[in-house]
């Protein structure tokens, strides 16, 4: 209303009417973040569906949730403390999973559904045609204000550094948190590393240059320029699982000789190949050597 | 209107009336504490039915107990599926990775702890896959019908419960004794509405959505008492359907990559997006486990479950 006409009986009722609908939005947070806590979850976040805007076409919230207006990001089930000490890497290979934070997404989705009536969708984590993901789970986590995008790949929380994340569309009108004001990476450490060095531990462990994949250009403090091979990456991150049964397969096959194929087939490798794909939720990834020298989050991994 | 088994207090219990009334109120109890911890363990609907139910229906080796020596009871449970805004989505695939959370099977597990520990009876979890051969060793879908929790319908035979339509079934098997469901009286399928839209038009919305005579699954008749007078579901059609991914097509390509003589060729086959999403679908299975929902999409019963804010 313009500021000079007199007061009317209709605009206090809206604003009244705005006040109690931030109230009930304040109130569906907080519920639901009791929910995803209960569930197991470290942290909450919700994004704007209409902020996807780097997000391809048919892979925005309101491409898979007509008048989606937000999108609740849970994070959690990072490997505990303990499972970082452990000096068998692989160790980790089998305890560090997505599955566990996708079962509390789906809790939180249930929730919205039958407890506040609105419609709710998990994101699943596999991927969709041409390898490409539902929605961009990292970025949703961004746009939440989860963390924010690292030199190593994952999503950094400012708190508890790496950790898994799900995402669930609603049409649950919810107070949005947006990205964070400050990038999480890189940390002070790594910017002193780099000005002492000219690299950070992360792409210390993994040089692109040196075979590794991690590169990239600090300037005043923020990350300048990232370099990721992700080819590489997969090739290491996925030594089992799903690409290396494919893999397997094609040396079985292109094997002419019986009983070098038999060989390869009942070979420690290929077994381990097929536990990780029907216990798929134990063994996703076989690589978390960048994260292991990450700063961020060390102190929750410190402990007696 | 029928009673919901699992949403109320037992109705039609028949429980053996020369049983003294302080065990019969034991049962009873235990059936309330039972339904209660697997309604809060997040399922939809629980139903109890006296394993004898299941003899005039199926052959020997495939009765309750048969398969548990002594089992007196089974007890169901049904969870809803895709979620509300699943339903919604345009994108179809999503809806076949984000249907089905197991939630059935983790309470049902619950259930059999519960009884053999709080209760002392033997309880197992009922087999729903199959053990031999592509049936099932015990059917879940006629565990659910003789709980209480549905009727069978035009679409591909699914038991639709009346409240939510579309659920999926889990069941125990006890040798403890606790008073039953019954039955429901009335069929759930054909809806009022679906018998009206047949006597227009020959055909009931499922029917429409995938006619057999058209290159889909199902046909059907409604008699002159507004039930279900014929069935036909063309299960083989149904399958190449539903389950593009999972183990049917996995096997499938890995048959036509070993029959592949091209290394080249093979490699392709290999590394593409269809066996890859094959190997996707057995990997994370309970993320997909069909891929076609369109006779349950244009289903009216349990739409109003569906229909959100």
């Amino acid at each position: 209303m313009h500021a000079r006409l007199p007061d009317r009986p209709g605009r206090k009722k809206a604003q009244v009417s705005a006040s109690a609908e931030l109230e009930l939005m304040q109130a569906h947070r907080r519920e639901l973040d009791e929910v995803a806590r209960k569930s197991g979850a470290l942290v909450t976040g919700v994004a704007d569906a209409n902020a996807f805007t780097a997000a391809m076409e048919g892979q925005r919230p309101t491409d898979l949730l007509p008048d989606c207006k937000t999108v609740f990001v849970l994070g959690g089930a990072q490997p505990r403390a303990g499972d970082w000490k452990s000096p068998s890497y692989r160790h980790m290979e089998t305890t560090s999973t997505s599955d566990r934070v996708t079962a509390m997404g789906n809790r939180v989705a249930q929730h919205i559904e039958r407890k506040c009536g609105y419609y709710a969708v998990t994101i699943p984590p596999g991927v969709d045609r041409a390898r490409r993901p539902f929605l961009n789970i990292a970025l949703a986590a961004e746009l939440a204000g989860c963390g924010s995008p690292s030199l190593a790949g994952p999503v950094l929380h400012p708190e508890h550094g790496f950790m898994y994340y799900t995402a669930v569309l609603t049409t649950l009108p919810l107070p949005v948190d947006g990205p964070l004001a400050e990038p999480v990476c890189p940390a002070p450490e790594c910017v002193s590393m780099w000005n002492e060095a000219g690299t950070t531990p992360c792409m210390a462990t993994c040089p692109i240059d040196e075979g590794g994949c991690l590169g990239g250009r600090i300037e005043d403090g923020r990350l300048k320029e990232r370099r990721y091979d992700v080819a590489r990456c997969t090739t290491r991150v996925h030594t089992t699982f799903i690409p290396g049964f494919q893999k397997a397969l094609e040396a079985v096959f292109d094997e002419p000789e019986k009983e070098k194929r038999k060989m390869i087939l009942y070979s420690t490798q290929f077994t381990r190949t097929l536990w990780s794909m029907s216990y798929s939720n134990v063994s996703q990834g076989q690589c978390f050597e960048c994260m292991r020298v990450c700063p961020v989050g060390s102190k929750q991994r410190s402990l007696r | 209107m029928t009673i919901l088994a699992g949403t109320q207090a037992p109705s039609g219990a028949t429980f053996d009336s020369g049983v003294a009334a302080s065990e019969a109120d034991t049962a009873a109890a235990r059936v309330a504490e039972l339904r209660t911890m697997a309604l809060a363990a997040g399922v939809d609907v629980v139903g109890f039915a006296p394993a004898e139910r299941w003899d005039e229906f199926v052959p020997a080796g495939s009765r309750p107990y048969d398969i548990l020596p002594g089992a007196r009871t089974v007890v169901v449970v049904g969870v809803r599926g895709p979620s509300a805004g699943a339903w919604q989505s345009p994108d179809h695939r999503l809806i076949e990775m984000n249907g089905y959370d197991f939630a059935n099977d983790r309470v049902i597990h619950l259930v059999a702890d519960h009884i053999e520990q709080a209760y002392g009876y033997q309880a197992i979890q009922a087999p729903g896959l199959p053990i031999g051969g592509h049936q099932p060793a015990f059917s879940m879908m006629l565990a659910a019908v003789l709980s209480g929790l549905g009727t069978r319908s035009f679409a591909a035979n699914i038991v639709l419960n009346p409240k939510y339509g579309l659920l999926y079934y889990s069941a125990c098997l006890t040798t403890l004794e606790l008073p039953a469901d019954a039955m429901l009286e009335q069929d759930v399928c054909p809806a009022p509405m679906c018998v009206q839209v047949y006597k227009a038009g020959g055909k009931t919305p499922c029917q429409a959505a995938c006619p057999s005579d058209d290159g889909g699954c199902l046909h059907g008749t409604i008699g002159p008492d507004n039930r279900i007078e014929s069935t036909y579901y063309d299960r083989e059609r149904c399958v190449s359907r539903a389950m593009n991914f999972g183990i049917n097509s996995f096997q499938k390509g890995l048959e036509q990559i070993a029959n592949e003589d091209d290394p080249e060729a093979r490699r392709m086959m290999i590394h593409s997006d269809f066996f890859t999403r094959s190997a996707s679908a057995i990997a994370f299975y309970k993320e997909s486990v069909a891929q076609c929902f369109e006779c349950m999409r244009v289903c009216p019963i349990g739409r109003a479950e569906r229909k959100l804010k």
